[in-house]
C-alpha cells in the first residue's frame, strides 16, 4: 500500500492543477496507474461506511460431470447445410442419398463391431494399459470362460457371460454333486434361461451394437415380417424346457422365481401357460410383483378372443394388483393402453379412464401412453373425433422435454406426424415439430428410417398446404441434413411449384433430384419434363429449361443401360420441345435423331413446331432434312410439312424437287 | 337493457364485466375478441358490436347516426335507445375518466361536453342522455326518477333533432329487426314468477327495475323479465369470478338476443381441409355417433374424466419398493431396449465428447489433475514427506547407518512417483537388510537395536 500511496502523492503534487481541473474526468478514466490505487482507497472507505450485512454463502453445488459439456452443446444449433455429424470425419464419404447414408452408417458400425470383436477375442494382444487413470472400456472384455471346475462361482461366471447352455449344465452338475446353490444364483439362472428362452443368445454384443444403426432399418425394410418370424423361430417357449425343469426341481419357490418364469413365458409367446403358472403361484399363497402383472396384462389380448373378455381379464388383474397392494408403474399403464388397442370399440372410453387413473395415481404418462391413446382414438374414428383428442394431447404436451421410459416412446412422433398428414392439419404438424425440437426430444426419432418417415410426411404436408416459398425454405432446412427426400417428396415439390405457378424454379428442383440420386426414377423425371414443356415461358426461363433438359438428356444417356430409365416418346419430345423453344436448333436436331435410334416416332405437333423454328431461324437445309426425316418415319404429316416448307422457305431447285417428291409420296401414302 | 345500464358503470373499470355484458347484449359479439367490447358494450345495436373500440370512436358519427336511424325505425324501442346512450357514456368515460367519480355528476357532464366525443351533432342529443346515464352510477335511488323521465326526453329529442340527419353507413351492418324484437321481447315476455324471485335481489334494484318497466307498455312482463336478467347477471358474475366461461354460452342461449353462434369446432374455420385420400371427412352424421364418448374430452383436460377406480390413490404404503441392490437381467435387457429405441448418435462434437465422458474415455469436467487418484487422495501429504517417524525403530539413533537412512528418507520424501505404502516398504527393506547384516555391522562397531 505504501508504494502506490507515495506514488499517488507524488503524482498529485506534480499534477495538482491538472487534477483539480479534471478530477472528475480522471476519476472515471482508468488510464493512469494511480487511478486504480485511488479507487482502491475509495473502495476501502466505502467498505467502512457501509453497514455490515450478513453474507449468505451459497450452498456448494455439485455439478454432474457432463454439465459443462451439456451447456456448451446446447449452444450449438443445427447447421442446415452440414451433413450428419457422424460423417464429418471423412468428407469423401459424405452420403448424398438415402441408400448411401444407410450403407455408410452400416459400414461404420460394422467396422466398430469388428474391431471390438477382434479386441475381445484376442485379449492377449491387448495387454498394455497406457491410460492413467485406467479406462475400462478400452480394454478387452472377458468373453470366454475362465473357471473350469464345478462350483457356484463357475455358475455365476457363466450367468454373467450369458452362456445359457453352459450355465444349465453347470447347475445340473452342481445338483448331482449334491451342492446346494444359493437362492440368489438360482434367481439369476432362471432369469437368464427365461430371458433367452433356454437358448444361447445369438452373438449378443455384435447384434446389439449393430442394431443401433442398421438392424432397425433392415427390419423396416423387410416390413418386420421376417424379423418377427425369426424371433418366433428362435424363441418359442417349449413345454418343460430347462427353465420349467429347474423351476420344478426347486425345493421352495418365491415370487422372483415365478416372476422370471411368467415373464419368460409371456416374452416368448406361451401366454396361456403364463396364466396357469400365475394361478399356481396364487395357490402357493404368494403375492405377485409388478413385473408379473405387467407381463400378464400384455398377454391378456392373446388369450381371449372377444373384446370385452380381454378387458375383463385386464380389469381382473388390476383388481388383484390392488388387493395384493402392488403399486402399478408407468409400464403397467402403458401395457394396459397397448392391450386396449386390441380391444376394439371398448378401447376408446377405457383408454381415457386409464389416463385419468394414471393422473390420480400421480404417474406421469410417457410418450408411449399418448401414442397408444392417439392410435386408439384414430382407429376407425371420424376425423373430428381424432382431431379433438389429438388437439388435447398436443396442448398437454406442448413444450415438454421427455426422457425415454418405454420402448414404444419412439413411435410417438412418427405416428403423430402421420395423423397430422391424415388430417391435413398443418398447424398441428408445426406443433408436433416444435415439440420434437424441445430439449432432447429429437432422440425419439430412432434411426434414419424413422427420420425419413417423419420428415417425409411433414414435407408432403407442407407441399400440400403451404406456399411454395415456405416449402422451399423448409426444403433447404431439412434436406439433406436431416433426411433424404424420396421421389414422392420431390414429386410433391413439383406439384407445389405447379400449383403456385413457380415453374421457373424447376431447374433447381432438377438439381436436387440429381443430387439425391433420384435421377433414375423414370416417372419423376418425366413429370419434371412434362411440367417444363407444358407452357411457354419467358426467354430466360426457356434458356434455363433447355440447359436442364440437356442435363436430363445426358443423365438418361448415361444410365440408359439400366432398365428403370430409358427414352420414351414423351420425354424425347419434351426435351426436343424445350430445346426448340430455347432456339437450340442443333441440339434439337440431335434429339430428333435419337427418336430414330430408339425406335420411337415423333408427334406431328413437334415436327411442325420444329419447322416453325427452322423458319424463324431461316435454316432451309434443316427444314428439308426435317421433312426427309419425317418421311423416313412414314408419318402422315410428311406431305403437310413438305407443303409448308415449299410455301414458306426460300428453296433451291434441288431442294424443291426433293420436297415435291416427298409431298407426293406422303399423299400417296395417305 | 336496464341491467346493462347499471352494469356499465362497472364496466368502464372492469373489462371482464363489460365483456360479459356485451355478450349478453349481442350474441354476435362472442365471435370477436373480448377487448373489442369495451366501448361497444352497450351496443344493443349490432352495428357497433362487430367493430372494434377504436373503430367506434373514430367512426362514431356514422355509427351513432345509424343508431339514431334505428331509433327512428323503432320508435318505441326504448331499450335500444338506452343502449345507444350507453355507448355515449362509455366513450365519454373513456375520454374523461369520469367513471371513477360517479358523484361528480355535474363536472362529468361538463367534461363530457368539452371533450366531447367528436361528434358535434350528437352532443346536443346526448347531453340529456348523458345526465341520465351518469346518474345510473350515482345510485339506484335516482335511477328510478331518471328512468321515468328518460323515455320521454330521449325519444322526443332524438326524433326531433336527428331525423334530418339520416346517414346510413354502408359499412355497418343494418340493424336487424329481429334483434330489436328480441330485445324488446325481453321486456315484454310475461314471466309471472318474477315477483317470487325478486327476494334474492337487492330491493333497490327491484324498485329500479319496476320503475324502468313502468316506462314500457306491458309493465308486468317487463319487470319480471328485467329481474330475471338481473338474477342471471348475478349468477354469471359469480360464475365468471370463478373463471367459468362455459356458463356464458348457456346464458347467451337463454337471452335470445339475436342469433347465437356456438362454435363446435376449435379449428380455425379458414383452414382448408382436403379430402383427397378419402380418410376421414366423409360425413358429419357418423361423427355424431362415434365421437359421442369423446365429447367429454373436448375443450377439457385429458385427465379430468372418469377413472378406472381400481387403485386407491393413497397407496403410499406401497412405495416400499424392494430396493434391489443390483439390477436383474431383465432390468438390463429393458435398459438396453430403451437405449435402442432412441437415437444415441451425437449431433455435434460436444455431444460426442459427452458420450465419451460417459464411457469414461476422456477427462471429466471440471478438469482435475487428480482424477483417477481417488485412493491416493485419502493419504495426507505429511505422510509422504515426514518419513522420519519410520526410522524410530529398527535403526540406530546415530552413526553411519542412521546417516544413510536419513538420506534415503530425504530422497523418498521428494519422490512424487511412489505411494506411501511403497515408501514404507522401501524403508522396511533397509531395516531388514541391516538386521540381516547385523554381524558385519557389529564387527564395525555399529549397533542397530540399542541406542
Amino acid at each position: 500500500m505504501a508504494a502506490p500511496c507515495r506514488q499517488v502523492g507524488h503524482q498529485i503534487q506534480r499534477k495538482s492543477r491538472f487534477l483539480l481541473n479534471n478530477f472528475e474526468q480522471l476519476w472515471s478514466h482508468r488510464t493512469f496507474g494511480w487511478t486504480s490505487a485511488l479507487q482502491q482507497q475509495a473502495a476501502n472507505t466505502c467498505k467502512v461506511a457501509e453497514p455490515t450485512e450478513t453474507i449468505v454463502i451459497p450452498k456448494k453445488k455439485t455439478w454432474s460431470k457432463v454439465a459443462v459439456l451439456e451447456a456448451l452443446a446446447a449452444t450449438v444449433s443445427r447447421d442446415p447445410t452440414a451433413h450428419p455429424y457422424q460423417f464429418q470425419d471423412d468428407p469423401y464419404l459424405t452420403p448424398r442419398t438415402a441408400s448411401e447414408f444407410r450403407l455408410y452408417s452400416l459400414s461404420q458400425e460394422s467396422g466398430r463391431s469388428a474391431a471390438k470383436y477382434f479386441v475381445n477375442s484376442n485379449p492377449k494382444f491387448f495387454t498394455k494399459d497406457f491410460a492413467e487413470p485406467h479406462i475400462p472400456c478400452l480394454m478387452p472384455e472377458t468373453v470366454s470362460l475362465c473357471l473350469e471346475e464345478t462350483s457356484e462361482e463357475a455358475l455365476k461366471e457363466r450367468i454373467k457371460l450369458r452362456k445359457v447352455k453352459a450355465a444349465v449344465d453347470m447347475y445340473d452338475q452342481l445338483l448331482q454333486a449334491g451342492t446346494s446353490v444359493t437362492m440368489e444364483t438360482t434367481h439369476d439362472l432362471l432369469d437368464l434361461i427365461c430371458l433367452y428362452c433356454d437358448q444361447d443368445p445369438v452373438d449378443d454384443q455384435e447384434t446389439q451394437t449393430e442394431d443401433i444403426e442398421g438392424a432397425a432399418e433392415e427390419v423396416t425394410k423387410i416390413k418386420g415380417r421376417v424379423r418377427r418370424a425369426t424371433d418366433l423361430l428362435r424363441s418359442t417357449w417349449k413345454e418343460n424346457n430347462n427353465a420349467e425343469r429347474i423351476f420344478n426341481l426347486l425345493p421352495e419357490r418365491d415370487t422372483r422365481c415365478y416372476s422370471a418364469l411368467i415373464r419368460g413365458m409371456v416374452k416368448h409367446g406361451a401366454f396361456a401357460r403364463a396364466f396357469s403358472v400365475y394361478t399356481d403361484m396364487l395357490n402357493d399363497r404368494l403375492t405377485a410383483d409388478v413385473h408379473i402383472f405387467n407381463a400378464l396384462i400384455s398377454a391378456a389380448p392373446e388369450i381371449k378372443d372377444k373384446y370385452h373378455e380381454r378387458w375383463d381379464v385386464i380389469t381382473d388383474l388390476l383388481k388383484q394388483m390392488s388387493q395384493q397392494k402392488v403399486p402399478p408403474n408407468l409400464l403397467t399403464f402403458n401395457r394396459i393402453l397397448k392391450a386396449l388397442r386390441r380391444c376394439g370399440s371398448l378401447a376408446r372410453a377405457h383408454s381415457l379412464y386409464t389416463l385419468s387413473e394414471m393422473k390420480a395415481l400421480g404417474i406421469a404418462p410417457s410418450l408411449a401412453s399418448y401414442y397408444h391413446v392417439m392410435s386408439i382414438a384414430c382407429h376407425g374414428a371420424s376425423s373430428q373425433a381424432t382431431n379433438d383428442i389429438f388437439q388435447v394431447i398436443m396442448t398437454t404436451l406442448e413444450g415438454t422435454s421427455f426422457t425415454c421410459q418405454d420402448p414404444d416412446d419412439s413411435l410417438f412422433f412418427v405416428s403423430a406426424m402421420r395423423i397430422c398428414f391424415d388430417l391435413k392439419d398443418l398447424q398441428m404438424a408445426f406443433k408436433v415439430h416444435s415439440l420434437l425440437e424441445v430439449g432432447e426430444n429429437w432422440r425419439f426419432l430412432r434411426d434414419s428410417y424413422q427420420h425419413n418417415l417423419y420428415y417425409g410426411r411433414f414435407f408432403n404436408l407442407l407441399c400440400l398446404m403451404e406456399h411454395i416459398d415456405t416449402v422451399l425454405e423448409w426444403h433447404r432446412r431439412l434436406s439433406p441434413s436431416l433426411y433424404y427426400p424420396n421421389s414422392q417428396n420431390l414429386s410433391s415439390i413439383l406439384q407445389a411449384l405447379d400449383t403456385d405457378c413457380r415453374l421457373d424454379l424447376l431447374p433447381a428442383v432438377w438439381k436436387d433430384i440429381y443430387t439425391l440420386g433420384h435421377d433414375n426414377k423414370a416417372d419423376l423425371v418425366e413429370e419434371l419434363l412434362a411440367l417444363m414443356a407444358r407452357d411457354t415461358h419467358s426467354p430466360e426461363v426457356q434458356e434455363s429449361f433447355a440447359e436442364c433438359a440437356l442435363d436430363v438428356k445426358n443423365v438418361i444417356d448415361r444410365v440408359g443401360r439400366r432398365p428403370s430409365l430409358e427414352w420414351n416418346p414423351a420425354s424425347l419430345s419434351h426435351i426436343t420441345t424445350l430445346l426448340l423453344r430455347a432456339g437450340k436448333i442443333q441440339q434439337a436436331w440431335e434429339m430428333l435423331q435419337l427418336f430414330k435410334s430408339n425406335n420411337r416416332v415423333p408427334a406431328q405437333g413437334l415436327l411442325e413446331e420444329f419447322l416453325s423454328v427452322c423458319h424463324s431461324k431461316g435454316s432451309t437445309q434443316m427444314a428439308v432434312e426435317l421433312v426427309q426425316t419425317s418421311a423416313t418415319f412414314c408419318l402422315s404429316a410428311t406431305s403437310t410439312l413438305a407443303k409448308r416448307t415449299l410455301a414458306e422457305f426460300d428453296l433451291t431447285e434441288e431442294q424443291r424437287a426433293t420436297l415435291s417428291d416427298l409431298e407426293s409420296a406422303g399423299e400417296s401414302f395417305e | 337493457m336496464f341491467r346493462l345500464l347499471l352494469r356499465t358503470a362497472h364496466a368502464a373499470r372492469k373489462s371482464s364485466f363489460s365483456v360479459y355484458e356485451s355478450c349478453l347484449a349481442t350474441s354476435k359479439c362472442d365471435k370477436n375478441a373480448a377487448q373489442h367490447f369495451r366501448v361497444a358494450n352497450g351496443g344493443g345495436a349490432r352495428a357497433l358490436s362487430t367493430t372494434s373500440a377504436r373503430h367506434c370512436e373514430k367512426k362514431d358519427e356514422p355509427a351513432l347516426s345509424q343508431d339514431e336511424e334505428k331509433i327512428n325505425e323503432a320508435k318505441d324501442a326504448d331499450p335500444t335507445e338506452k343502449s345507444t346512450l350507453v355507448i355515449h357514456k362509455t366513450e365519454n368515460n373513456k375520454l374523461t375518466e369520469q367513471s371513477e367519480q360517479p358523484e361528480g355528476l355535474k363536472t362529468d357532464e361538463g367534461g363530457a361536453m368539452q371533450t366531447g366525443v367528436g361528434v358535434e351533432e350528437v352532443v346536443a342529443a346526448t347531453k340529456q342522455v348523458e345526465t341520465e346515464t351518469k346518474a345510473e352510477k350515482n345510485g339506484k335511488e335516482s335511477l328510478i326518477d331518471l328512468l321515468g323521465a328518460m323515455k320521454v326526453d330521449v325519444t322526443t329529442k332524438k326524433k326531433r333533432n336527428l331525423k334530418p340527419k339520416r346517414i346510413i353507413s354502408g359499412s355497418a351492418p343494418r340493424p336487424n329487426p329481429a334483434d330489436m324484437e328480441s330485445t324488446i321481447s325481453m321486456f315484454q315476455k310475461a314471466t309471472m314468477e318474477a315477483a317470487s324471485q325478486s327476494e334474492t335481489l337487492d330491493p333497490n334494484l327491484v324498485a329500479a327495475a319496476s320503475a324502468a318497466a313502468s316506462t314500457l307498455p306491458n309493465r308486468n312482463q317487463a319487470q319480471s323479465e328485467l329481474l330475471r336478467q338481473l338474477r342471471e347477471n348475478e349468477a354469471t358474475t359469480q360464475a365468471q369470478k370463478k373463471g367459468d366461461i362455459n356458463h356464458l354460452g348457456m346464458l347467451i342461449a337463454d337471452m335470445k338476443v339475436g342469433k347465437h353462434y356456438r362454435r363446435q369446432n376449435s379449428r380455425p374455420s379458414n383452414q382448408i381441409r382436403f379430402d383427397e385420400d378419402g380418410k376421414g371427412y366423409t360425413e358429419e352424421r357418423r361423427e355424431r355417433g362415434v365421437s359421442a364418448e369423446l365429447d367429454g374430452v373436448r375443450r377439457r383436460d385429458l385427465f379430468s374424466g372418469r377413472r378406472l377406480n381400481i387403485f386407491s390413490t393413497a397407496s403410499d404404503e406401497g412405495t416400499v419398493e424392494t430396493a434391489v441392490a443390483q439390477p436383474t437381467l431383465w432390468d438390463i435387457d429393458f435398459a438396453n431396449q430403451l437405449s435402442l429405441s432412441t437415437n444415441q448418435l451425437p449431433r455435434n462434437g460436444l455431444e460426442e465428447v459427452i458420450q465419451w465422458t460417459k464411457e469414461g474415455k476422456i477427462w471429466q469436467y471440471p478438469i482435475n489433475n487428480e482424477a483417477g487418484l481417488e485412493e491416493e487422495a485419502q493419504v495426507m501429504f505429511h505422510e509422504h514427506i515426514f518419513l522420519d517417524q519410520h526410522l524410530e525403530e529398527g535403526f540406530p539413533r546415530q552413526g553411519p547407518v542412521r546417516h544413510f537412512m536419513e538420506l534415503v528418507v530425504a530422497g523418498l520424501s521428494r519422490n512424487p512417483y511412489l505411494t506411501v505404502q511403497q515408501k514404507k516398504e522401501h524403508i522396511s527393506w533397509f531395516r531388514d537388510y541391516f538386521h540381516q547384516k547385523q554381524e558385519i555391522l557389529k564387527e564395525a562397531d555399529v549397533y542397530i537395536s540399542e541406542a
